[in-house]
């Protein structure tokens, strides 16, 4: 008897807790209250850290972006740095002393905004090893900050054209001086103190981060009242998020995740260009700091005649159109996409390599590189024949199929290529560290100012002799190249300054250390059904997230009144809810039913 | 009712004393030998990770702007700097401190990294574990019990096909039919987490958690109940010729009870080792499980720092992982010697 009873009450227990959670009331709370204009982006990856000195991953960078003030902020129309906090700024003539004037606004919590937070927060990031973390190099420049008011003067070590793109958020003195240990610290207090455009209200771990509108914001409250950051592990769920509406943009997308959208009339495909380069990086001759070679690179890609004539078998447009889904631009220059307009140097003439078998073989041809009887060149004194490796990635298929058709094409000019597919931390040292490679796949995302990615390629970024990667991307040296990038940290015109900048691609695209391949799209969607209108950077044809700017998410406005509330996902939810209840208890009841006759024949 | 082939009543109350003193003494070789084993993964892990190729701080700066120097700086903030043997000590002496170190990638001690996912995978990983145990051992025992029928055939055959199928590609299934809704199918249940980001209050809140968990625990329990199924079957089979089963069947025992009575407590015993195998692995979590589902779980967090290579994260994980299949290993052995009288007389 007592048995029975429990089973019943388990049973019944049961058919209730399934009734519940099905019809549990998922969207109720959104709807309570639909005057707040809620608008969520899906994230596929999480934070690693709410304390700016620390984080370094997109998304949390993005998240700052919309948090704090910088001195400066790219502008939405010409990609130029434009007053954020600091309103105005005069240089010295030697370019070696600048000074700010701090715009006269306040921090979330009331707390007037001066030249001493900004002072505070450089001077942090200079004395404080833990401070360095995120953005180190900013300040490595850096001789002394000092503030005086609203006025921050900043005297550096040598001129730094890019000074204007400082990476550093200012942070609130007042509530960060109280920290011991910033190298440590989580930033996990909210509501945060905060000067940008949204103030973030609650994090929780691995899933989401919300922001509030700040209404005191000195450009005028944003137009929603709150922005959710939500964490999705894979693209895939992420894709499905969207579609369902648990989110309601989703940007950095890969083509196949992209097409996936299609079809769908309240989702808008945004394909526009990208801030990526996509490139092969060649060994031609890897060396550490002190001059020594090191790995393994094949001899013949030290031959500038050799890399030229890689260059002209790839036939890049093909790339686009079967690797990427036609959705990206082929490299018709080196490695700063033609997104930023004012410095992106295009190959004309007789500099542009383009896809040309015969030539390519009439260049090994005449290096000396012959054909033997099977096909495959050998070194002009016969030592070696080219035989290439191609290091990518494992578990990419667009790699991999990059590797297919460069195989394919490097066969016809008399070269054979094998993929080697490495893991990522493996994949990383061979090709960062030890040179142990022939040919390797690569990318950059490039900021607004392309100093930072030609900085990769300068001689000091190679590998120490003691076996310490330095944040090479081709173990580049190059006087030339050394040179210019010199120069133009001290053209302070930025046309000049520019100029200088598009002859360095010139450089790197003749001399072939790199060759790009294309330039992916920025891919991205959201639903016009909630997001009623939203600013790409740059405005004309640009990034929604994760550019390097507040101004998508600052001007982004949500859809009102009845159209949201004509959202049926609620009301199919309770139906389903229902039908689902009554199923679960129908079969909880049979199941019981049997029980029950199969312990009344126990008894008898 | 006497039946004689019930194990627990073997244990007659004349035997009890020395049989306790047995089982504590064998409790406590088989607790030394978990203590060998955990000090060996505490070599091991140190060693072991290191081998892994690529330099963790090269592989953080990935992608940005990073001088030389500033390389430099973190390889030293990281301790990276010593030799292999001072890191060795230092490892060894913060471990028996029950000290973890700080992650690499989340600059955060690993053991709060660890604590704030460990509830979110004992949810999801004991859960389904129990579900799949439940559900494994009723239709095993079935199964094995009216072996050849049809019941049997379909039980076996789906949990097979359940077993086979790779886990990424049932998780998206179900999350593509049940989260987003095909046809007439609506999406009910929730595409990512643990919970709504406006989750309500209260008895409201522990719905919506479960409303999450449905679909990645019926993920889970579709892909590892099989193993209990098949287990649990095969003992069964074993136990069916067994004189006890006909001699209870003699007593005129409805079949049923033979079954529930005699056969299965005895043919319950591999899949008890199994399960308390199993209850280690569940703090590893499943990471296929938890990446589709973006729980936020111990699984991703050991995934990432693979792939970092965050060394004191990986440490932190792994030990945790292996010191809980050792110390349900040991439990498990000493469970057996108490639920088997056959091993306490070996």
């Amino acid at each position: 008897m007592r048995r029975r009873s429990i089973r019943k009450g388990i049973a019944s227990l049961a058919a209730l807790a399934a009734a519940l959670l099905l019809a549990a009331p998922g969207q109720a709370a959104a709807e309570d209250a639909p005057e707040r204009k809620v608008i969520r982006i899906g994230a596929t990856q999480s934070m690693d850290s709410m304390n700016p000195f620390l984080a370094v991953r997109l998304v949390s960078t993005a998240i700052h972006r919309w948090m704090y003030g910088y001195l400066t902020v790219t502008d939405s129309k010409t990609l130029q740095p434009s007053p954020d906090l600091a309103e105005s700024w005069t240089t010295s003539p030697d370019g070696l002393t600048w000074t700010f004037r701090i715009r006269e606004a306040k921090w979330s919590d009331g707390q007037p905004i001066t030249a001493d937070d900004a002072a505070w927060t450089f001077n942090k990031m200079m004395t404080d090893d833990g401070a360095k973390t995120a953005n180190g190099p900013a300040v490595e420049n850096f001789a002394s900050v000092t503030a005086s008011g609203q006025d921050l003067t900043i005297k550096l070590k040598t001129p730094q054209a890019s000074m204007l793109e400082n990476p550093v958020p200012i942070m609130p003195k007042h509530v960060w001086e109280k920290v011991t240990d910033i190298g440590k610290f989580e930033a996990e207090s909210y509501p945060a103190v905060t000067s940008g455009p949204y103030i973030a209200v609650e994090h929780k771990k691995d899933q989401y981060v919300k922001l509030e509108a700040n209404p005191n914001y000195w450009r005028g409250g944003p137009k929603i009242d709150e922005l959710q950051v939500v964490f999705y592990d894979n693209p895939a769920a992420a894709i499905v998020g969207l579609k369902k509406g648990d989110i309601d943009l989703i940007g950095r997308l890969a083509p196949p995740d992209f097409e996936a959208l299609k079809g769908d009339d309240n989702i808008v495909q945004w394909d526009n260009q990208g801030r990526r380069s996509s490139y092969l990086q060649i060994n031609h001759g890897a060396t550490t700091t002190d001059n020594k070679p090191v790995g393994d690179g094949h001899p013949a890609l030290r031959d500038p005649r050799v890399r030229q004539a890689l260059h002209t078998a790839i036939d890049k447009q093909k790339l686009v159109d079967e690797v990427q889904n036609g959705l990206a631009k082929p490299a018709n220059g080196s490695i700063v996409p033609p997104m930023y307009k004012d410095f992106f140097w295009e190959a004309s003439g007789a500099t542009l390599v383009s896809y040309d078998p015969a030539k390519a073989n009439k260049i090994l041809d005449d290096a000396g590189y012959k054909k033997g009887p099977d096909g495959v060149r050998t070194m002009p004194d016969g030592s070696r024949k080219l035989q290439l490796r191609f290091s990518i990635h494992t578990d990419a298929p667009i790699e991999d199929k990059l590797a297919e058709y460069l195989t394919g094409w490097f066969k016809e000019i008399g070269i054979t290529l094998t993929t080697k597919r490495l893991d990522s931390s493996k994949f990383t040292e061979e090709t960062g560290t030890t040179g142990l490679f022939d040919i390797a796949i690569s990318g950059w995302s490039v900021n607004p100012d392309p100093e930072e990615v030609m900085a990769t390629h300068l001689c000091s970024r190679r590998p120490t002799p003691s076996g310490e990667g330095g944040g090479t991307e081709s173990f580049y040296c190059d006087p030339t190249f050394e040179q210019l990038y010199k120069d133009q940290q001290k053209e302070l015109d930025r046309p000049k300054r520019a100029d200088i900048l598009k002859q360095m691609q010139e450089r790197l695209y003749t001399d072939a250390p790199v060759i790009a391949l294309y330039y992916p799209n920025d891919l991205e969607g959201y639903r016009k059904d909630r997001i009623a209108k939203i600013t790409p950077i740059p405005e004309d044809n640009g990034i929604l997230y994760g550019g390097s700017s507040y101004w998508p998410f600052y001007t982004i406005e949500a859809v009102t009144g009845d159209e949201e509330n004509a959202d049926s996902g609620s009301n199919a939810g309770v139906i389903a809810g229902s039908v689902g209840g009554v199923v679960v208890i129908g079969l909880a009841g049979l199941l019981f039913a049997r029980r029950r006759k199969g312990t009344a024949d126990d008894r008898e | 009712m006497t039946d004689l082939v019930e194990p627990v009543e073997l244990v007659g109350p004349d035997d009890r004393g020395p049989a306790r003193y047995g089982t504590l003494r064998y409790a406590l070789s088989k607790a030394g030998g978990a203590m060998l084993s955990i000090a060996m993964v505490i070599v091991g892990t140190f060693f072991a990770f290191r081998m892994l190729p690529g330099d963790p701080v090269r592989a953080l700066a990935q992608g940005r702007n990073m001088t030389p120097e500033q390389l430099d700086l973190e390889r030293r903030r990281l301790g990276l700097d010593k030799p292999v043997a001072e890191q060795f000590l230092q490892f060894v002496q913060d471990t028996l401190r029950f000290d973890l170190g700080i992650s690499y990638e989340y600059k955060r001690p690993v053991s709060d990294l660890i604590n704030e996912r460990f509830g979110a995978t004992l949810l999801l990983a004991g859960t389904a574990l129990v579900m799949a145990v439940s559900l494994g051992i009723w239709q095993g025992s079935r199964a094995g019990w009216k072996h050849g029928s049809r019941f049997d055939k379909l039980s076996t055959g789906a949990s097979l096909v359940l077993w086979s199928v790779p886990t990424f590609w049932l998780g998206l299934l179900l999350l593509m039919v049940f989260a987003a809704g095909i046809g007439p199918i609506p999406g009910v249940f929730p595409t990512r987490g643990i919970e709504s980001v406006d989750a309500p209050e209260g008895i409201g809140y522990i719905l919506d958690v479960a409303k999450h968990m449905v679909l990645p625990c019926l993920t889970m329990v579709g892909v590892i109940y099989a193993q209990y199924l098949l287990v649990m079957r095969s003992s069964l089979l074993d136990e069916i010729g067994q004189d006890y089963v006909t001699t209870a069947r003699a007593k005129g025992l409805r079949d049923d009870e033979v079954r529930r009575k005699h056969a299965v407590p005895n043919a319950m015993l591999p899949t008890v080792t199994l399960v308390f195998m199993r209850i280690g692995f569940v703090v590893g979590g499943a990471v296929t499980v938890e990446a589709i589902f973006s729980w936020p779980g111990l699984g991703q967090l050991f995934y990432e720092a693979i792939r970092v290579p965050d060394f004191t994260l990986m440490q932190g994980t792994f030990m945790l992982i292996a010191v809980s299949v050792i110390l349900m290993n040991t439990l498990a052995d000493v469970v057996y010697h108490v639920l088997d009288p056959r091993v306490r007389s070996a």
